[in-house]
Parts: C-alpha cells; sequence; structure tokens
C-alpha cells in the first residue's frame, strides 16, 4: 500500500490556491501596519464622521484584509467538507484527520448553532458569540472537548489504541501505511508518524487529551474550593487570621514549584504517606464548603437542612474516604466494598501537588474581592438583619465575585493545563508510558533533531488549547464589561 | 499678570452667541440598537451668561457637554445638529482645533474631584501643565499664575498647598483645585457638571459662591449642569430644563422658576420640599410613573403619560416643536398646549392625611459614646502609640412611637457610627441605648435576640448598593422572613412577600426580576419591604432618598410616612438636606464633630434663637424659590479631624459667633447643654440676649 502524503491528490490544485491566499492575506496585514502608522492623523474619525467608512490607502489596506482573510476562512471551509466529502486518501493526512475528527466538527456545528440561535437568552455565555476573540477560544476549548468526551467514552476519533506498538514503524513519517493492512481505509495508516516505540502518535494525542481535558479542569475546582473557602474569612474579617492565612499563601508561592514537584513525587515521599495525607487535607474543603454552603442558607429551618445535609455530606463523605483510601498507601483504612474507587497513585500526586501550588493564587483573588464587596450596603443589611458570618461570605459576597473568578478559572485551567505538560515532561507523576501530552514531548523530544514529529504534535494540541483557554478568557473578561 | 487681563470682554462682542448649539442629536450604538441620548437640542449661551441645565438622571444633560467637549466616546456619535463655538463649527472641527480650543476655550469641571485630579502628580504640576502646553509659557510665569489662581479659589496657605498631593487635600479643596485647573487657561466657556455633587452641603455653598463670584471677575460664561434647581437659581441667569434627551422649557431663571409654562417644570417644582413653605399647605406631588427607557419613548410628547394635562390625539400626535412663549423674551416651551393651561391654577387637593398619635417613648440614648482607637503600627497593635477617634460624645435623645426624628449634620459628624451602634454592628464604648426598658448598647448583633432584630430596622443610602445584585427581589425578601421567624412554611412567607410588595406599591410580578432590571426608586422601595418584613417598630433611615431622581424622591418619602402612620414605626431619618427634613419630621437632632449641638422639635430648629452652626446649615441649603431670600452664612475653613478635635467647643473653629462670647470660654470649655424653652437645647456658650439676637435665616418676601 501506498504512503500517504500530507493533502493527497487535491493538494495538486489546493495547495498553491492556499499558498496565494496565505500571501495576499500576509501582505495585506503588513501594508494595514503601515499605513495605520504613516496615515494616522487622517485614520483618527472624530464626531459624525464616524459612519463613514476611510478612504485612502488606508481604507483600501483594510479592505484588503477584511476579503483576504474572508477568502482564507472559505479556504479552510473548503478543506474541511473536502476531506469529509472525498474518499479515504484522495484529500491526503489532512483529508484522513478531518474524517476522524467528524464526530467532534458535528458536535462543534450543533454547539454553535445552538448558542448563536439563541445567544440572547443565554447571559454572559450568549454574549460570548459577540465577541470573535471568545468564539475562536471557545471553539478551541470545545474541541478539545468533544474529542476528549468522544475518545475517552466511545473509542471514537482515534484510529490505534495507545499503546500498541507495531514493529517496523518505529520513527516512521507521517502517513506511513500499516504493514499488514489491505483495506484503504481508517486505521491503514499511521496518520502523523509512529513515535521511538512505534506507536501511533495521532492516537496517543486523541488519548493525551482525555487525561488532561480531566484533570485539568478538576484540579483547578479543587484548587477554587480551597482558595474560597481560605480566602472568604481572610478577606472578609481581615485582621490576625487574614495576616496568618496570607502569610502561609505568600509562604507557599514562595517556595520553587518544580523543585517542590520533585520532592512530592520522590518514593521516599510517597512511602511516608505525605501525599496521601495532602490530599485528606485538602479534598477535605469540597465537604466543608458544602456543608457551611447548605447550612447558612437553610439554618432556620432545621426540617429543610437536616436531610440535605445528610444526604449531601453521606455521598460526598464516601467519595471523600475512596478518594484518599488507596491500597498501598499508608491510608488505607477503608473495607475494599465500601471503596468506590481507586485513583492510580501518580495521578493523585500530581492532582494534589497542583491544587497546592494554585490554591494559594486563588485565594488571593478572593481575600480581595471579599475585602471590596464586604463594603456594599446589601451586606450590611445582611448583617444588620443577623446573618451569619458564612451566609453573608457564601451567599451576598460569593455570587457577586462571580465575574472575575470565572475568567480567572479559565485561564488557571490553562495553567493547569502547562503544569501537567511540565510534570509529564519531567516524568513525575504519571507513568512513562502514559500518552498525555508532556510524557510524549518529552518521548520525542531525544530525537527531535532527525524526527520531529512525535514531539510536534502533542506541543501543538497543547498550544492549542492552552491558547484557546486564554482566548476564551479575554473574551468573557471583555464581554462581561459591556453591556 | 494684572487684573484687566482677567476683564470681561467689551461690549461690542457681546452681540454673539459664545456657544450656539442647533437642533443637536446625538445617540449611542449599542450591539442591540441605537440609543438616541439627545434629540433636537438647542440652545446659546452668550459671553458672560450662566446657563443651567436641569434635569433628572437620564435625561442627556451630561451628554450634552460631552457633545460640546466632542467627548462621546467610541460608540457615541453626533447624528444631527450643529455645535458652534465662537462661530467655528465643533462638529467639523480637526483633532487639532479640538485640542487647541478643550482647556484653554473650553474647560470642563467634573463631579468627582478625586478622580480628576492625578494622585501622582503635585498640584502644582498639574496646574502649571495648562498654561505651559496651551500658551507655552515659562515654568516660572506658571507657577505664579498658579499661585494668584489658587488665592482666587480662596485655598488657604497656597503655597503649601501647591506642593501637596491630591490626596492629602479634603473633598472640598480638591474641587476648588479643580476649579483652580479650569481657570488657569482663562477659558471663555466653563462646563461645570454637577460639580458639587459630592460635597456637603456647607462646603457646597462654599464652592458655589465661589464660582459665581470667579465667573464675574474673569467674564467666564458657564453651562452648568446640574439636577437641584435650587442650586441653579443661585448661580445661572438663564436655564433650561430637559426631559428624556429633549429641552422641554428654555428660558430667563426668573420667569421658568415663576412663570413656567411646561408641565414637567411645573411637576419637578411640586415634587421637591421648599423649606420656606409648610407641609399641609404645599404638600409634595409626585410626579406618576416612570422616566422613560431611550428606546421606549412614546410618540408625540415624551411627558405625555405622566402629564396631568395629556390630551388624546393632540399631545400624542406628532413630534412637539419648541414654542416661543410670547409675553417673554427667549422663553420657550415644547408643550402643544402651553397657551391653555392655566398656570396659575393650585394643585389639585391632594387628601390630607392625618398625622400618627405620637405615643410613649420607644427608644433612649443616654450619654451614648463610641470610641475608636486606631493603632499607630497594626503590625505590632500591642505596644506603640494609640489614638482615640471619638466618633460619638455624649448622645443623649428619646425616640416617641410613630415619630420622625431627624438626624442631621454633614459627613464625618458621626451619625453613620451612630447608627452601627444602634444597629449593634458596634457596641457602645459606653452610655446606654434602651429600647422598652431593655439595655441593648452594649448587645452586639450575634447576641440580639431575633425580635430585637426584626424591631430595629436600616433603610440604606445608595439603592445601586443596597440590593444583592445575584438575588431575585422575591427571594431577598423571603431571606428576611426566614431569618425574623416568620411564617411555618415557604407558601406563607411568598404569600407575605406579596403583601410587603404590596405595601411599597410594587407589582407583584417584580418578586422574579433581579436587582439590575428595576430602578433606583423601584430598588429602594424593596430596600423598604426589607426592612418592614419583620414588622420593625425602628427603622433608621440612613439618607434614603439623596440618591434618587427628585421627582422618585417625593414618591419614595410619601411612601415612608405613609408606613409610619399604617405601622406606628419610629423613623430615624438621618440626611445632610434640611429641605425634606423639615418637610417630613417632628423633630430634629443637629449633629456636629460626634457631638449633639442642638436638638428640639422642627419649628425650634428652623427658626431663631439658632445654634451658630444650625444657622450655617439652614443658610448653605439650595432653595429653588426665587421669593425666598436667604442670609449668607458661608463656613470657612474645614471640619477638624475626629482624631484630633479642638479643645472647647466643637465649632468654635468655623464660629463665626465665637467673639461674642467674653473671655476665651468657647476655646477652653465645653458649652453646657441650655435648654432654651420646651425641649430645645442647644451646646453653645451664647447669653440669652445674644440669642434673641439672631435673625432668620431664611425669608419668603410678602407675595
Amino acid at each position: 500500500m501506498e504512503a500517504l502524503t500530507w493533502a493527497g491528490p487535491t493538494g495538486t490544485f489546493l495547495g498553491p490556491i492556499g499558498l496565494i491566499l496565505v500571501i495576499a492575506f500576509a501582505v495585506a496585514v503588513v501594508a494595514m501596519l503601515v499605513l495605520s502608522v504613516v496615515a494616522a492623523p487622517e485614520a483618527v474619525r472624530t464626531g459624525r464622521d464616524l459612519a463613514a467608512r476611510p478612504s485612502g490607502a488606508f481604507g483600501l489596506s483594510e479592505a484588503a484584509v477584511r476579503w483576504t482573510g474572508l477568502a482564507l476562512l472559505g479556504y479552510v471551509v473548503v478543506w474541511l467538507i473536502a476531506g469529509i466529502v472525498l474518499p479515504y486518501g484522495q484529500a491526503g493526512i489532512i483529508g484522513a484527520v478531518i474524517k476522524r475528527f467528524l464526530p467532534v466538527w458535528i458536535a462543534l456545528a450543533l454547539t454553535f448553532g445552538l448558542s448563536l440561535a439563541f445567544k440572547r437568552r443565554l447571559g454572559l455565555y450568549g454574549k460570548l458569540f459577540d465577541s470573535t476573540i471568545g468564539m475562536i477560544g471557545f471553539g478551541l476549548v470545545m474541541f478539545w472537548v468533544f474529542t476528549a468526551a468522544f475518545a475517552g467514552l466511545f473509542d471514537w476519533v482515534a484510529t490505534h489504541q495507545p499503546l500498541t506498538a507495531v514493529s517496523g514503524l518505529k520513527n516512521e513519517v507521517p502517513g506511513v501505511p500499516m504493514p499488514q493492512a489491505e483495506v484503504v481505509g481508517p486505521g491503514a495508516h499511521y496518520l502523523f508518524g509512529g513515535d521511538n516505540l512505534a506507536r501511533d502518535v495521532f492516537s496517543r494525542m486523541v488519548y493525551g487529551s482525555v487525561i488532561v481535558i480531566v484533570i485539568a479542569p478538576f484540579a483547578t475546582i479543587f484548587a477554587f474550593m480551597v482558595g474560597i473557602t481560605l480566602g472568604l474569612p481572610a478577606g472578609y474579617y481581615g485582621g490576625r487570621l487574614d495576616m496568618f492565612l496570607s502569610f502561609l499563601a505568600n509562604l507557599i508561592l514562595a517556595f520553587p514549584v518544580i523543585l517542590l514537584f520533585y520532592l512530592l513525587v520522590t518514593p521516599e515521599m510517597v512511602q511516608t504517606g505525605l501525599p496521601s495525607y495532602m490530599a485528606m487535607a485538602l479534598f477535605i474543603f469540597p465537604l466543608i464548603f458544602a456543608a457551611v454552603f447548605i447550612n447558612s442558607r437553610w439554618h432556620t429551618q432545621p426540617k429543610v437542612r437536616t436531610p440535605i445535609l445528610i444526604v449531601v455530606l453521606a455521598v460526598l463523605g464516601i467519595v471523600y474516604l475512596s478518594a484518599i483510601s488507596q491500597r498501598g498507601t499508608p491510608l488505607n483504612f477503608l473495607p475494599g466494598w465500601l471503596d468506590l474507587f481507586n485513583i492510580p497513585g501518580g495521578i493523585l500526586v500530581v492532582f494534589v501537588s497542583v491544587v497546592f501550588v494554585n490554591s494559594p493564587t486563588v485565594f488571593r483573588i478572593v481575600r480581595g474581592l471579599a475585602m471590596d464587596i464586604k463594603t456594599r450596603d446589601y451586606v450590611a443589611a445582611a448583617q444588620t438583619r443577623g446573618e451569619g458570618p458564612w451566609y453573608i461570605m457564601l451567599w451576598e459576597i460569593l455570587p457577586n465575585a462571580r465575574g472575575p473568578l470565572i475568567v480567572d478559572f479559565c485561564l488557571r485551567v490553562g495553567y493547569t493545563t502547562i503544569l501537567l505538560g511540565t510534570l509529564g515532561f519531567f516524568g513525575l507523576g504519571l507513568p512513562p508510558e502514559s500518552p498525555d501530552w508532556g510524557s510524549t514531548i518529552n518521548l520525542g523530544r531525544r530525537l527531535l533533531s532527525i524526527y520531529p514529529h512525535p514531539a510536534i504534535v502533542p506541543a501543538v494540541a497543547l498550544l492549542s488549547l492552552v491558547l484557546g483557554l486564554n482566548l476564551l478568557a479575554d473574551g468573557l473578561r471583555e464581554e462581561s464589561l459591556k453591556d | 499678570m494684572t487684573d484687566t487681563a482677567f476683564a470681561p470682554e467689551t461690549p461690542a462682542a457681546q452681540q454673539e452667541p459664545l456657544l450656539e448649539i442647533e437642533r443637536l442629536s446625538i445617540s449611542f450604538f449599542t450591539r442591540l440598537r441605537e440609543i438616541p441620548a439627545v434629540m433636537d437640542f438647542s440652545a446659546k449661551v452668550m459671553p458672560g451668561e450662566a446657563l443651567g441645565l436641569v434635569g433628572e438622571s437620564g435625561c442627556g444633560k451630561s451628554t450634552v457637554a460631552l457633545g460640546v467637549m466632542q467627548d462621546l466616546g467610541v460608540n457615541g456619535r453626533i447624528v444631527g445638529g450643529s455645535i458652534k463655538f465662537c462661530g467655528e463649527d465643533l462638529c467639523t472641527a480637526s483633532l487639532d482645533e479640538l485640542r487647541r480650543i478643550r482647556g484653554r476655550e473650553i474647560a470642563m469641571i467634573y463631579q468627582e474631584p478625586m478622580a480628576s485630579l492625578n494622585p501622582a502628580m503635585r498640584v502644582s504640576q498639574q496646574l502649571m501643565e495648562v498654561p505651559m502646553i496651551h500658551e507655552g509659557i515659562s515654568e516660572k510665569e506658571a507657577y505664579a499664575r498658579a499661585l494668584e489662581v489658587v488665592t482666587d479659589v480662596r485655598l488657604p496657605d497656597p503655597e503649601r498647598i501647591l506642593k501637596s498631593y491630591p490626596h492629602q487635600l479634603s473633598g472640598g479643596q480638591q474641587q476648588r483645585i479643580v476649579i483652580a485647573m479650569a481657570l488657569m487657561s482663562k477659558p471663555k466657556l466653563l462646563i461645570l457638571d454637577e460639580p458639587t455633587t459630592a460635597l456637603d452641603v456647607t462646603v457646597e455653598a462654599a464652592v458655589v459662591k465661589l464660582v459665581k463670584d470667579l465667573g464675574k471677575k474673569y467674564g467666564t460664561s458657564m453651562l452648568f449642569i446640574s439636577h437641584n434647581l435650587g442650586l441653579v437659581l443661585e448661580t445661572c441667569d438663564r436655564i433650561c430644563v430637559m426631559y428624556s434627551g429633549e429641552a422641554v422649557e428654555r428660558g430667563d431663571i426668573g420667569d421658568v422658576f415663576d412663570k413656567m409654562q411646561h408641565p414637567y417644570t411645573q411637576a419637578l417644582f411640586r415634587s421637591i420640599p421648599l423649606p420656606g413653605a409648610d407641609k399641609n399647605a404645599r404638600p409634595l406631588i409626585a410626579i406618576p410613573g416612570n422616566f422613560p427607557l431611550p428606546h421606549e419613548r412614546p410618540p408625540g410628547c415624551n411627558f405625555g403619560p405622566r402629564c396631568d394635562y395629556f390630551v388624546e390625539g393632540r399631545c400624542d400626535a406628532q413630534d412637539i416643536p419648541m414654542y416661543q412663549v410670547d409675553e417673554h423674551e427667549r422663553h420657550e416651551t415644547r408643550c402643544i398646549r402651553y397657551e391653555e393651561i392655566d398656570w396659575a391654577a393650585p394643585p389639585e387637593a391632594v387628601v390630607k392625611k392625618e398625622k400618627g398619635q405620637i405615643g410613649d417613648v420607644v427608644l433612649r440614648m443616654e450619654n451614648l459614646k463610641k470610641y475608636y482607637e486606631v493603632a499607630a503600627s497594626s503590625l505590632f497593635g500591642r505596644g506603640g502609640e494609640t489614638k482615640v477617634v471619638k466618633a460619638n460624645e455624649n448622645i443623649s435623645f428619646e425616640a416617641h412611637e410613630s415619630e420622625t426624628l431627624a438626624i442631621v449634620g454633614e459627613s464625618g459628624c458621626g451619625k453613620s457610627t451612630f447608627a452601627k451602634v444602634l444597629m449593634g454592628l458596634e457596641v457602645a464604648t459606653d452610655g446606654h441605648i434602651i429600647l422598652d426598658n431593655r439595655e441593648i448598647g452594649d448587645t452586639p448583633i450575634e447576641k440580639r435576640d431575633t425580635r430585637t432584630i426584626a424591631d430595629v430596622q436600616m433603610v440604606f443610602q445608595n439603592p445601586f448598593d443596597t440590593l444583592n445584585p445575584s438575588m431575585s427581589v422575591g427571594r431577598q425578601i423571603i431571606r428576611a422572613l426566614e431569618i425574623f421567624g416568620y411564617g411555618k412554611n415557604d407558601g406563607e412567607r411568598r404569600e407575605r412577600m406579596l403583601t410587603l410588595l404590596d405595601l411599597v406599591k410594587l407589582p407583584r410580578a417584580f418578586a422574579e426580576r433581579m436587582p439590575r432590571q428595576l430602578s433606583g426608586g423601584q430598588k429602594q422601595r424593596v430596600g423598604i419591604a426589607r426592612a418592614f418584613a419583620g414588622d420593625a417598630r425602628i427603622v433608621v433611615a440612613d439618607e434614603p432618598v439623596s440618591a434618587l431622581d427628585v421627582s422618585v424622591q417625593a414618591a419614595v418619602t410619601d411612601l415612608l410616612m405613609d408606613i409610619q402612620r399604617e405601622q406606628k414605626t419610629t423613623l430615624l431619618f438621618i440626611s445632610h438636606d434640611l429641605s425634606i427634613v423639615r418637610y417630613l419630621s417632628d423633630r430634629i437632632v443637629v449633629m456636629y464633630l460626634g457631638h449633639i449641638v442642638e436638638t428640639g422639635t422642627t419649628e425650634q430648629i428652623f427658626a431663631p434663637p439658632y445654634h451658630p452652626y444650625t444657622e450655617a446649615l439652614l443658610s448653605a441649603v439650595p432653595i429653588a424659590d426665587t421669593r425666598v431670600q436667604k442670609k449668607e452664612i458661608v463656613l470657612e475653613g474645614e471640619i477638624p479631624s475626629a482624631m484630633n478635635p479642638p479643645p472647647g467647643c466643637p465649632f468654635q473653629t468655623r464660629c463665626r459667633w465665637k467673639s461674642q462670647v467674653p473671655g476665651n470660654k468657647c476655646e477652653t470649655e465645653l458649652p453646657p447643654y441650655r435648654d432654651l424653652g420646651d425641649g430645645h437645647r442647644s451646646l453653645c456658650w451664647l447669653d440669652d440676649a445674644q440669642l434673641a439676637s439672631m435673625e432668620p435665616v431664611i425669608k419668603v418676601a410678602a407675595e
């Protein structure tokens, strides 16, 4: 069987068109930038002239950028359609990859279609669709979320298993055919080539997204729980409590992060049970949070509160105990039938360290917001009707701090993703054969000068996800300021 | 620099208007629609003339000012008309021309003085910058001029002021610096956008007097934007009343105030309390309905739906142009029926409401003291020096059932501290607060029982801050009911919440609304409903209407009075606005620097003999009535810091009667509370003869 080229037969005429479009777009952008500096005085419009389009060379370059940009977008769409419609191989590797992602495209199209149709009724989420930057960011993030969901739940998208090695494909270039394959179709090629253990780079990238998409948001949520539970009282009460907690936060922040990770994952440390104890301490925060949250709201009606509290705490308690009780660690007390699940030791360590280093920053943000909001009249109104401090913190202050917190959450998921990559890259925590992006980049790094593709593919994936998260945060911030 | 340089322009130049706005329309463009902010607005400012621009918030008056400055932001645009300054059209002026005009020919003074000054620059640098940029004069000359202007705005010790940073000055001093900065380049036109709203009344009076005097001295024309009719009366020659983006009436101050020709102007005057008039003879009349949103304006006359003289088919048939009123020169009105309406007719008789019978003493304060200790260093708080801030000193008074007790004073007088102690947010340092024979002064709120908490509730000042923005209106009221232990289940509480909404005259559908969907007045009503959720017997109202528009103020004030009559509530009304205090209170407590300086019934306070501070306070209130004549008493200096109060009488540093007291008793000894008869008490050393020599501050001229 023949190897696939990047663009296949379609590329012979689509390729040059793309090249021309890219060059035209680049020229237009450069021209606009230069002209905007040269022609600055005329470019500023005030009063009623604002409505009129600017004329002259600058206006022309602006129009050129707009039109070439649109053409480029159209070109991408043509490729997408060609990839999906043309039979396997006709559009080369690009077409085949596009075809593999078909469920993701459908899901994305549905999400965007519905969101755009109802954007006026969807609050801040709907407003996001008014900002191009926000839409691009959201699109990138959702691309990886859907990919992870389909790969993790249904084993779609990927062509091979992440750990299957096929002899003879070690370090082969993208588009290499499988030795024994007879039918030309999905799975007949290593689309992005093989790595130095002869595994499929494309499939490992797809499965790697599952690990990132699961751990990063969860770890961030935990960091927020810890940061909020400590930051609210620090900001609300102030004084010595604030001084003590802020000092603690500064202490953690001042500690070199990578060194901290190395310390946490060394076998000796794991043997002493330190990560398990830290997990015990950090994972209790969601319980405290939920209990205080529910109690402060319904404490005047014990009949309503007690059942809710019992149910929530029981569920969370079991989850909590299952999470911290591990075989092979000093914390192993739950009988097997009650232990719902076991988190692999490596992942637990990664989780704990990410939460540990992220929560002080969240703490400081929440503390600052609480200090600001506690001076509002509605907080005074709550105080004068005799509300408890936790009700005021969780029901009066926290909901009104949500704007900046949501933006920070998006950014922080991005940081966490990079942190996970860093951990994987240093081989900390996760098992060496894990397909997560950091570990894959590290594996590919060794032969980077000869075979760049095993490292570049996960690196680009990581880049696009973090870029998407940052753009999403930008879009949210921008849109939440508008009205 | 000689005085001739500042002299008014020659009479020959007075033929041409300085600023001529013709049929100006300004719109803002949002992602949903175009929002017209100003429509068909025309105005003329002659050299040396002061034009007042009056209207409620959202009527477009600030937009006009920004339009003149050509500073409408990215989404604002002039969609029609012209603005001519000295014959030059500002709408077509290039950026360079605008840069030359802004700051040099037209200067603007904004509402918030702290936000107009650069906190990182010394005052002198900020002032000198103006002529150095615009006229290119040397640093030395610029400094000389800065010194001169700062002296002109009557700041003490100008050289020290020039050296200081903005945060080292008080709000009043900052605003004077902003005015000085505007005058640095001798502008032809000064735009003042609510220049005194953020200041205290006595400071406001001083700043307004200053602006008026400077206007005369420099011959500057002024565009004075305000929501306060009294202020405009004191400062301006001509007035333009705006409503919902349009000018509705325009004319000389005297004509518009006394012979108004537009129903909105009339309604506006009827909705503000005048301290010269009695509340029974001249009850407040609120304007019914709400201000229309810019994109929901009615056809025809914008004021139509709220107007008493509305005639269907005429007022809403077509756009109403400005009509020239024949009897007066340069007096125009946007009312199609102005000739038919009998403007002199008294307002339709309002049902006179029975005054609630004042009952027993409910709340008694005895020698209440509240001191704060301010540590010199917070890190090592235990050691080192501590300073004591005496926020409240010897506060004693009684409040009766269904009585309105007004607590009057400027910022820093300790009225908010007193409210905090009463609510239990702070514990009194000394003295007693007795509620129904129970001592509550030393009980913090956590230790008070539910009944006590529900009995003493508070209505807050800022309507935009009083409701939790992320909780629905109904939910917030139900929460108060839950806390006060009302009702057995959610159903009962919900029912009660709906009746509370009825009580404050809000539609029941508002229960599901979020606070951002409500106007300021509506939010304040919800705040009142929440305070009365537990059948409160004492309600502390901390300036409940001062942040509202005048037409809404009247409605909210009336609502409070209605509820009081119904529920026999004791209302502690904290305010600095003596007009409204006179209108609704039975007794008044005047506070200054933590002390009660005078207490008595409303009649006693508003008639001589006064405490010298009360006298100054009364004189400072702007009154929107041409018949009222006021004695002008401007307080010099600043309120002393509570951290370092003057010895003797707290008011001695600013008192104009001090020289009348023999010896230096004012400076050394705290005066006793003198009983002037019938419970009227005053903290002053003046003897009876001197007190008897005081003249009334406010006189209503005979008709």
